[in-house]
Formats: structure tokens, sequence, C-alpha cells
């Protein structure tokens, strides 16, 4: 990749200045363009009173001239365009290449604050008119500019009370598009905004099928249809109607304008030009001068509500470019080697004001394992994310090999200690590369042969291998729709894979039957053999296995070593373990039922 | 990257690599792509029903389309006049003529303006009534339609894909008409005026329709390019934002953005194609129409030598239908592009409505004979299965007399969540009967049928709303004083006066801003609301904090009482609370009985006694805790 997103400039004003050496040569384009047409004006008009004023034989070099000229019209049109709108385009890329790489440093305090949706929202409309801003409303202010001169000095030459007696309309033209596009867009906004109501209306209606069928809501939510389908009927036609009127009106005004120069212009052709009146060639260029003219004016109107609109988007979009990430690089160079011992030391962490983490301190020496087991809610999820720093970890709280993770570089955090999360989250790509997901290719023999023996480690090898395109199958929305568990077993084998010297794996079974879980667990050992491994769960089978085990409560740490001890010491853990046996016993005894139904929305 | 890159193209959706040799997975992914034939007039014929009650709004607009077409043709006439009127030097005739011509101009942009909006209205009208259509569609798709199929491509059919249609309207494709009548009007005015400079004039038509069209179909690849590159955008963005924390812990930041940086690249580059069309284009369009300017006037300069009959207001009429002749070429060509994705849209809309997975209708049966009077449910050897040959439910005989309060246990899957979705008919089952208060469930209205019921489901689904509106659920205007009595009786009142907005507080979309408990109860209240003589419901097995769980012991209590109930417990106060315990296994039945009997049993049920309730029990001794300031379960892992 050879933009780098990070050095780009974050203000507007830097956005125009990077892309100044385009927009000099589409203004230079413009100049080109105006002046080729401003001289067809003038040869148009010696051609007419050649034809028409007794020397007929002498029309051919100003036509073969306009021949030339319209070619070069024609061209410097088109480089114009090619420059400016191209910057816009430029610009937009840049700052969507921009808006992600500061997404990508954004932390959950960030993201809590703005919805996904609010992100869309801004990446798409707002960046939108941030490009219409800096493409086709920088063209039509410069043009408008250059078409004004060029076409002004045609007709100011021939006649400056025709001039004036044309321009009456101008102000009205501009002053209407200019209420017009604001209205335009008012409307235009709302129109969305009640189609977004009608999409979510649907949305929710389908996703909750199952309850509007249970409940018999169908009335209920056909008025609520009814009524949002009929929102958005009266939106679109209200933009329709503004629509639909402002060009017949625009029309009509520049008509007007043109209808004041036929009649004025008709009787200045009546006088002798010595009295004040103008030849028939003066007044076909005074014809070609102000038709050309009239759109740019028109165009100008919707260029300020442009410019307007541009700068608003980019403050919204600066709220991204300007956020903190909260979590950055500590002053430490990347460690050579690490060995994998973890070590917490009075770790506290709070959501807001409500503490989730409390005085939490353990110790895994490099290479061994440790469970971290209490029941929803009792921040042992948290303590794995701040682990890897996924959260503000506070300093001075949390080690690796003796190092303060807060010190040391980001990335070396985050390639040492590897973090699988609860609820697998899946990209809709295929099987391969979900599960491959920490590799750089996923097509050579070598990562093939991983990423098969990650799946085989998760107990999903099969499950792949049966899927219609196997490894190469397509997941998500758009692909084939997974069970719970087989995405959690996707999500583990990508943790697998990455083999890092810390492997924090949060519940990773939560959604996994008894019989799998045993064999994942078998896995897990293996990988326990090679690395330091963090494994948070509310299974005590899972727990068992590990070399020590945390009890957390509330925050709080409340029971603490290995799983023998622990059930001796008959606190929470041994509850627990009583329960889960209990209830393995009772999965045993089930566990050929009968396959569940389809999981429902 | 390079690899990475690669695999992204055959993972793309626009790319044509996938031939017929792939599986139906990659085919499904790329179904949004397709773009169908540009005219097809089986959907025409199938879109009529819905334009028929707005055609009188349609004739009326095509009318003036024409008479539009009409009046933008004697334009240039008038123009001429005008001059002419100036060059005889009668003032009176100038002023007839600017009037006409004041006149011609206003006329026109009303009739556009009316024209357009009436077509706006029909095209608007007729798409809501599609829109609605298929909303009702779809609420009549059976249940398994929607285990299968994405919610989000169902919004699509009826959003985007009614909006494509709806721009054969809004972006007057039908007008397209109205500019052919243009087009051969133009060319019959100035061959009539004057044949061998109309001829000069045309000379230049066969290179701009070559080079339009030409251009027009890169565009349109251009514009399709874009189209599918904006979805990918979109999709990416969107799913590195959801994702985030992966690509985080991850550390694939630079892997994402050069992945990003891709879709990125292309969609500017299907962009500057677009432009590059799009100028050349309309900068072609001018420079022919100057070139033609300059033809006729030369030519005129060659006929004037020996022919004084070419006179100027001829040469202004002339130049005013060469400025009027390509606005109708430039936009024939684009009307075919929307007219294109319009019917691929249609196209897609109709496969949908094809769709033969409707939900049966009643069917009238006889009265069951032999039906005791105090009969409330009943399910007669019933067999059901989700997936064919792999039966959820084998031989299910289950009776419930009225009033009576019955609990189903059992293992998940065992098929206690599948009979209560039967008893409301949202899945037809294959063998058996289904009876409730005495009548067929397949004799019922199927609305009829769940009004009987009050369901309390265990992952509670809350609709964006106020606390009010979700209780009330079936009423417009909720009743505010039935919602308060509903929640004082099962004692959560103050759980929801205690937030800011009270019984009017917001709930987000599915109820994202409330915990798993206040959930449930929001549900047990629903349930009193509804006052529906038959509840069933599915207890929560998610942990919940215990100050919560004593409230919902005690809300289910309040929500039970009176009303036959089916409970698929999963806890022991529940179990406590019911008349009589039915225990699943495997899709059968096991045992029934009271729960002193079926411990005596010794069977199943105590096993299962033993395994999941004692445990239950022995914890709540244990873990007793001075009660803490509870928190929203859920929010902190």
């Amino acid at each position: 990749m050879s933009l780098d997103p990070g050095a780009l400039p974050t203000t507007l004003g830097g956005q125009f200045k990077r892309h100044l050496g385009a927009y000099v040569a589409g203004g230079v384009m413009l100049g080109v363009f105006q002046l080729a047409l401003n001289r067809i004006d003038w040869l148009s008009k010696a051609a007419i009173d050649d034809v028409f004023g007794g020397a007929p034989e002498q029309v051919t070099g100003p036509a073969l001239w306009m021949f030339g000229l319209a070619v070069l019209a024609f061209a410097s049109r088109v480089g114009s365009r090619w420059y400016i709108f191209n910057a816009g385009r430029d610009a937009e890329y840049e700052l969507r290449a921009l808006l992600l790489h500061r997404l990508h440093r954004l932390g959950t305090a960030f993201y809590r604050t703005m919805s996904a949706g609010e992100i869309m929202s801004r990446s798409s409309g707002d960046l939108q008119q941030v490009r219409l801003l800096l493409g086709f409303g920088v063209l039509n202010i410069v043009n408008v500019v250059f078409a004004f001169a060029s076409a002004l000095q045609v007709m100011a030459t021939i006649s400056v009370r025709l001039t004036l007696v044309s321009f009456v309309v101008l102000p009205v033209m501009v002053i209407t598009t200019r209420t017009f596009s604001k209205q335009m867009f008012t409307r235009t906004r709302h129109n969305q905004e009640t189609l977004g109501k009608l999409t979510e209306v649907l949305q929710t209606n389908l996703a909750g099928v199952r309850v509007v069928r249970s409940f018999a809501l169908e009335n209920r939510e056909h008025r609520r249809f009814a009524a949002a389908n009929a929102a958005y009927l009266d939106a679109s036609l209200a933009l329709a109607r503004i629509r639909g009127l402002m060009f017949p009106m625009v029309g009509a005004a520049s008509t007007l304008g043109v209808l004041a120069f036929f009649w004025y212009g008709a009787s200045l052709l009546q006088r002798a030009p010595e009295a004040g009146g103008i030849t028939r060639g003066e007044f076909f260029a005074f014809w070609l001068a102000y038709g050309r003219m009239t759109w740019p004016m028109i165009g100008l109107g919707f260029s300020i509500s442009m410019i307007q609109r541009g700068r608003a988007g980019y403050v919204r979009l600066e709220e991204i470019f300007r956020a903190l990430p909260e979590v950055t690089d500590g002053k430490l160079p990347h460690p050579k080697e690490v060995a994998g011992s973890i070590s917490v030391r009075g770790l506290s962490f709070s959501y807001g004001d409500r503490k989730v983490v409390d005085d939490v301190s353990f110790e895994v020496p490099a290479g061994k394992s440790i469970a971290l087991v209490g029941r929803t809610g009792s921040g042992k999820s948290t303590i794995a994310m701040l682990l890897a720093r996924l959260l503000p970890t506070p300093a001075r709280a949390v080690f690796v090999d003796g190092n303060d993770v807060c010190d040391l570089p980001l990335s070396a955090v985050r390639a040492n200690v590897g973090y699988a999360q609860q609820d697998a989250f899946l990209f809709s790509t295929t099987v391969s590369r979900n599960v491959g997901f920490s590799l750089d290719e996923c097509d050579s023999e070598e990562a093939t042969r991983k990423i098969r023996e990650a799946a085989r480690e998760a107990q999903v090898l099969e499950e792949a291998l049966g899927l219609p395109e196997q490894f190469d199958t397509v997941v998500g929305e758009r692909g084939v729709q997974l069970s719970g568990g087989q995405k959690q077993r996707i999500a583990l084998a990508r943790a697998l894979v990455r083999e890092p010297k810390v492997l924090v794996l949060d519940d990773p079974l939560s959604a996994v039957d008894a019989k799998t879980e045993a064999a994942i667990l078998d896995a897990i050992d293996r990988q326990a053999a090679q690395r330091t491994v963090i494994l948070v769960t509310h299974r005590v089978a899972a727990a068992a296995r590990c070399d020590a085990i945390v009890v957390l409560d509330e925050g709080r740490i409340i029971e603490q070593g290995t799983h023998d001890a622990l059930v001796q010491n008959g606190g929470l853990y041994a509850a627990f373990a009583e329960e889960q046996s209990a209830k393995s016993e009772l999965d045993d005894l089930e566990a050929d039922a009968a396959q569940p139904g389809p999981v429902p929305a | 990257m390079s690899a990475q890159a690669k695999k992204t193209k055959t993972a793309s959706p626009d790319k044509g690599s996938t031939a017929p040799s792939k599986g139906k997975t990659l085919r499904d992914f790329h179904e949004e792509e397709r773009l169908g034939r540009a005219y097809d007039s089986h959907l025409l014929k199938r879109l009529w029903p819905f334009m028929r009650p707005h055609a009188r709004f349609l004739y009326a607009s095509m009318v003036m389309i024409l008479l539009a077409a009409g009046l933008n043709l004697i334009r240039p006439l008038v123009m001429g006049r005008v001059v002419e009127g100036a060059q005889a030097e009668e003032p009176g005739g100038l002023m007839k003529h600017g009037i006409t011509l004041a006149l011609v101009v206003v006329g026109m942009q009303v009739l556009t303006f009316v024209q357009m909006y009436t077509m706006q209205i029909a095209g608007a009208r007729s798409m809501a009534d599609l829109r609605a259509h298929l909303f009702e569609f779809m609420q009549r798709l059976e249940l398994r339609y929607y285990d299968r199929t994405p919610v989000g491509r169902l919004v699509t059919r009826a959003t985007n894909d009614v909006d494509a249609v709806g721009e054969l309207f809004a972006s007057g494709v039908l007008n397209a008409i109205g500019d052919l009548v243009a087009l051969v009007g133009i060319i019959v005015m100035m061959v009539a005026l004057d044949l061998r400079m109309s001829l000069i004039s045309f000379a230049s038509l066969p290179l701009v329709a070559v080079m339009v069209w030409f251009v027009r179909s890169r565009a349109r690849q251009a514009f399709r390019d874009i189209r599918v590159k904006t979805a990918r955008l979109n999709a990416f963005l969107n799913e590195q934002v959801s994702g985030m924390p992966v690509v985080q812990a991850y550390a694939r930041e630079s892997v994402m953005a050069a992945e990003f940086d891709e879709i990125n690249v292309e969609y500017r580059d299907a962009n500057k194609r677009s432009i590059f069309y799009e100028a050349i284009l309309d900068a072609a369009i001018e420079m022919v129409g100057t070139l033609c300017i300059a033809s006729v006037l030369w030519w005129a300069g060659f006929r004037r030598i020996a022919d004084a009959s070419i006179t100027f207001p001829l040469v202004v009429t002339f130049t005013q239908y060469i400025k009027q002749f390509f606005e109708p070429v430039s936009l024939l060509a684009q009307r075919y592009t929307i007219l294109q994705s319009a019917m691929s849209g249609a196209e897609r809309i109709f496969k949908l409505l094809d769709e033969p997975a409707l939900e049966a209708p009643a069917v009238p049966t006889l009265p069951a004979a032999n039906v005791p009077a105090d009969e409330a449910i009943a399910l007669e050897d019933v067999t059901f299965s989700y997936k064919p040959g792999v039966p959820v439910l084998k031989d299910v005989t289950l009776h419930v007399k009225r009033g009576e309060k019955v609990a189903l246990v059992g293992a998940t899957g065992a098929g206690k969540t599948t009979v209560t979705s039967l008893l409301l008919r949202l899945y037809d089952f294959e063998k058996g009967t289904v009876r409730v208060l005495g009548k067929d469930v397949c004799a019922y209205d199927r609305r009829e049928l769940r009004e009987l019921f009050s369901v309390v489901p265990q992952d509670v689904f809350l609709f964006a709303g106020t606390v009010a509106s979700n209780i009330a659920m079936s009423d417009d205007v909720p009743d505010l004083g039935r919602v308060e009595r509903a929640l004082q009786r099962i004692g959560a009142l103050d759980v929801f006066l205690k937030r800011p907005g009270g019984l009017e507080a917001r709930v987000d979309d599915r109820g994202a801003n409330f915990s798993a408990g206040e959930r449930q109860l929001l549900a047990f209240a629903r349930a009193l609301y509804r006052d529906a003589p038959l509840l069933v419901l599915d207890e929560a097995t998610a942990s919940i904090d215990s100050d919560t769980e004593t409230r919902l012991q005690g809300a289910l209590e309040a929500v039970v009482e009176g009303r036959t109930s089916l409970v698929i417990a999963h806890r022991l106060s529940t179990i406590r609370a019911v008349d009589r315990i039915v225990v699943f296994s495997k899709g059968r039945i096991v045992e029934t009985g009271s729960h002193d009997e079926l411990l005596a049993k010794d069977g199943v049920y105590a096993r299962l006694y033993r395994f999941q309730f004692a445990v239950e029990q022995m914890e709540t001794i244990t873990t007793a805790q001075p009660p803490r300031a509870s928190a929203p379960a859920g929010a902190a892992e």
C-alpha cells in the first residue's frame, strides 16, 4: 500500500493544499475553455456579419477557426473535469483511508459514544458532502468566475445596455437556486430519514417475526408499517415537488432573460450601429454568450450550499479524526524475546463509576496455565481484555516478563498476548481466511496446513469439510449461516493459528457440547505445554486442567489455588464443581437427545 | 499482501470468475449483483396491477409529455419570428411574437412541472402499494422460510429494490417517449425548413449516436462497478467497526487497511472512469453543437453567394433546433441504464413473491368428538421435525385441563419449546392433532388462536419504544393505568419507576438498554396486561442477580394465578408452583405426575431433580451474601 494514512492532513484546508496542483491545472483548463468559447462567440459574429453583410465568401475563415476552437473547448473541458473532479475523488479516497486508520486506533470508550450506524453515516453521507465540496464545488466556483468574465466581455462590448437588460433576471435566478437547493437538501434528508424509519420498522418486524406471530401483533405491525410507508410516500412527493418546481422555475427565469434579450435585442437590430444599434452578428454572438453563462450562474446557488454542507460534513468527520486513542504505544523498545510470564498486581478497572475489577493480583509463570472462574458479571472477561490492552489498562498493574504492558509498544503486546473473545465475531469471508486471520496469506501449503491443523484442534475440521465449499465457503450474512457453536470453534481455531506466547481464551466453550468440550480441552492442554494460557471460563471441567485457578466474584478474587485445594475448601468454586458434575451426568443421560431446533432470531 | 489480494478477488462478488462449477454458496453470495434484461414484458405485466389504480395520473402525465414536446418544438419557430419581426421593422409584430414566445416558455415550464409531478404521484403511490403488498406477503411466509433467510435480504427487497423500480417514474424513464417525439419532431421541422441545411446539421448525427452509445455503455459498466464497490466498501467498513476488538486483538490493522485500500482504490478508479466518460459525453455534445452551428454558418455563406433566400431568422431558428437536438439523445442513453436496474429490481421482487412457503390458511374441520368440556390444551400423537428425517417430537400426547398449571422439564433439545411453538401454530406438524380450548389449531384463524395466549419467551424481544408501549404491545395507546397495575402485581413497579422517564422511559432497539432480568420482568408484565386465558412461559436460564431472581419468582406466581399455564421450568421454585410435571426426553414424554409422585418413582425426574435443582438449592445457601447494588447483567463482560 503506497498510501500512509497516518501522514495525511486532518484539516479541510490541508486536504485542499494537498491537491493544489490538480486544482491549478484544472483552473488553467477552465480558463482555456472559457477563452475558446469567448473566441467562438466573436467568430460567429464575424461569420454572420460576413454571410448577411455582403461578403459571404469570407465565411470560410471564421468557420474553420470555429471548428478548431470547438475541439480545443472539448479538450479543455474534459481536462478541467478530469483534474478537479479527480482531485475530489482522491481527497475522498484519502479521507476514507484516514478514517479507517483512525478507527483502528480507537478503543471501546470511543465506540461506546459513537454507534456503528453513526460511523457509517459519517463515512458515507458526510464524506460525500466533503467530496462534492472538493470536486464539484471547487469546479463550479472557478468556472463561474471565468464564464462570467468571458461572456461579459462579449456582451458588454456589444452593448452595455442590452447586457443590463438581460441581467435583470440574473439575481432572481441565483436567489431561486440558492433557496431551492437549501429546501432540497432539507427535504432530501427528510426523505432519507423516513426511508430509514421504514427500514427500521421492517427490520424489527422481520427480526422479531416470532414475537409478532406469537403475540398476534399483525394488526399493530400493519399499522406501524402503513404509517412509515405513508410517511415515506409523503416525503418522496414533497421532494418531487421541490425538485420538479426548481428546474421549471429556474428555467422560466432564465428564459425570461432570453426573452428580455430577444425583445430588446431585436429592437436594437432595427437601429443602425451608429445609432446605438447592433449588427446581426452581434445579436447572434450575444445570444451564444448569454446562453453559456446561464448554467454556471444557476449552478452558483448550488455551489454555495454545497460548500456549506461540505464544511458541516467535515466537522462531523473531524470528530472521528480528532478522537484521542485511549490505548497508545509505550516507550520501551520492542522486546527481542518474550518468555510469557504474566504478573497482575493490584489491578482495578471501572466502566464509568461502576467498578468491575477491584484490586486483583495473580502470577502466571511462563509456560503455565491459569483459569479465571466466576459468574456472569464477575469481571473475568474484563481482566482478560485488560491483559491484551484491549481496554485502557492502568499503569503498573499488568506485567509481561516483568515489563509493564503500558510501557511496551502496542504491537508487541498484541503480538505476544493473543486474545480470543467470548462472542465469536467472524468476518464475512471464507472459513479459511477466518481461521487464518493472523496469517499474511492463506493460500500456501504451509498456511493451509496450519489452518487445518488449528481447525482439527478446535474440533471444527469435519464440519468445515462438510460445508458446500469446504474451507472456501463464505460465512456470515451473505454466505452460509453457522451455528453459535461452530462460530465459536472457528474463532478458537483462529486463536490457535496465531501461536502467541501468551494465549488468553475468553470462555471459548460456552456454546459447545460436553463431548466436543472434552476434545477441545485436550487441545488446550497441548497448547498449554507450549505457552502461557489464561483461560476465562465458567466451567469447572475446563478450569480443573489449569495449573492454578482464580475465583472471582463481583470484581474481586475470593479464592485462589489448585482445583483440588479449592474443591476441598468448600467455597464458591466447590459449589460450582458440584453443580457442574451433576449437570454433566445429566448431559450424559441426555447426550443423544434429538437435535435442537433452529436458533430463534 | 499480494496473495491476500488474490484471495479477496476470488471472494469478491463482482468478478465473473465463479463459473457454474462453484457450489451454491457463492452463487447465493452473488445473487444481488446480477443485472437483468432492460426490458421484460413479463415483469411489466406483473407490475401493472400495482400501477393500475393510479393509471389516470400516468395517462395525464403522458398527455402532458406530448404537449410539452410539442411546445418545445415550436419555440425555435417563434424565436425566428421575433427576429424576423424585428428585421421587418414592424414593432407590432415584435410585440406579438414576443408575447407568444413568453407564453410558450411559461406554458412549457408549467406543463413540465405538472407532468413530472403527476408521474411521481403515479410512481410513488404504486411503489407504496407494492411495498405494502410485499410487507403483507412477508407476514404470511412460513417461519421455516425465516429460519433460512437472512433478514437483511428481505429488507432490501422492500426498500432498495422497490426504490429501483420507482426510479422508472422518479427519473422519468417514461419521458423517453417524450424524448423520442421531440427528436423526430425536430428532424421533421428542420427538414421542412431547409432540407440541405438540415442534412448538413445531421451529418454529424451518426457519429454522435455511435459515440454516445459507446461512451454510455462504458459509463454503465463504470456505474455498475461503483454500485458494487460502494456496497463492498460500506460492508467492509461496517464489519471493521463491528469486529474492531478482533482486528485489534490480532493486531491486523495494517493488513485490514491494505485490504480496505484495495476496495477503496477500485472504488476511486471506477469513479474516475465514470467522471471521464461523463465529461467526454457532455463536452462532446457541446462540441458537436458548436461544429453544427459553424457548418450551418459556413453553408449559409456559400448559399448566400448565389441565393438570398437564406435569412438571418432562419439561421436563428436552426441554431435553436440544434441546441435542443442533443439533449434527448444524451438522455435516452441514460434512461436505458435506469430501466435496466429497475427491471433487475423487479425481477428480485417477483422472485420473492413467487416463494411458495406460505402459512396454510385455516381449514374448517369437524369438531372433534368426545372432547372433555374442561380440556384446555391437547396434543395427541404429535410428531414434528425441523429438518426432514430428524424428528424433534415423537408421538407426543399431552392433555391439560382448564386452570391447570403444568411444568415441562427436560434437557436442552428434548422438545419442550417445540411443544409451545406447535400450540401457537408457528410451525405445522406432520402427524397428530393439536387442540386448543377444544378446537383443532388448524381450524383456527392464526391470529385468533394466538390471541388466546400470553407468551413469555426465554429470550425477550423488546421493540424500540417506551416501557409502557412494550408492555401494552398490542395497543396503539398504552393504557397507563393497566400498565401500572400489571407492574404492581408482579412487584416490579419500583424497578421501572426508578428509571428517568418512568413508564415512558425509552427502550432502544431490541431492548439493548435493559438488563436480562429487567427484560424478563417486562415480559411478565406484558403477559398480565394482555390477560389471555392461556399462558406459555419459557423460563430464562441466564443467571440473574439474586435480587431480580426473587422478584422474578414473585412475578411468575402472579402471572400463573388463575390461568391455564404451560411453563418450561428451569427453577425449583417454579416446579413447586405447578400442579403437574411433564418430563421430556429425546422428543418423548417419559414421565408425568406431581413432584412427590415423580420423586417416589425414582425415574428420570428424580435424577434430574437431584442433579439440577438440588444444586440450585445448595448454591443459594453457599453463595448467600449481603445484597449489593445490582449491576445491569451482561454489561460487565
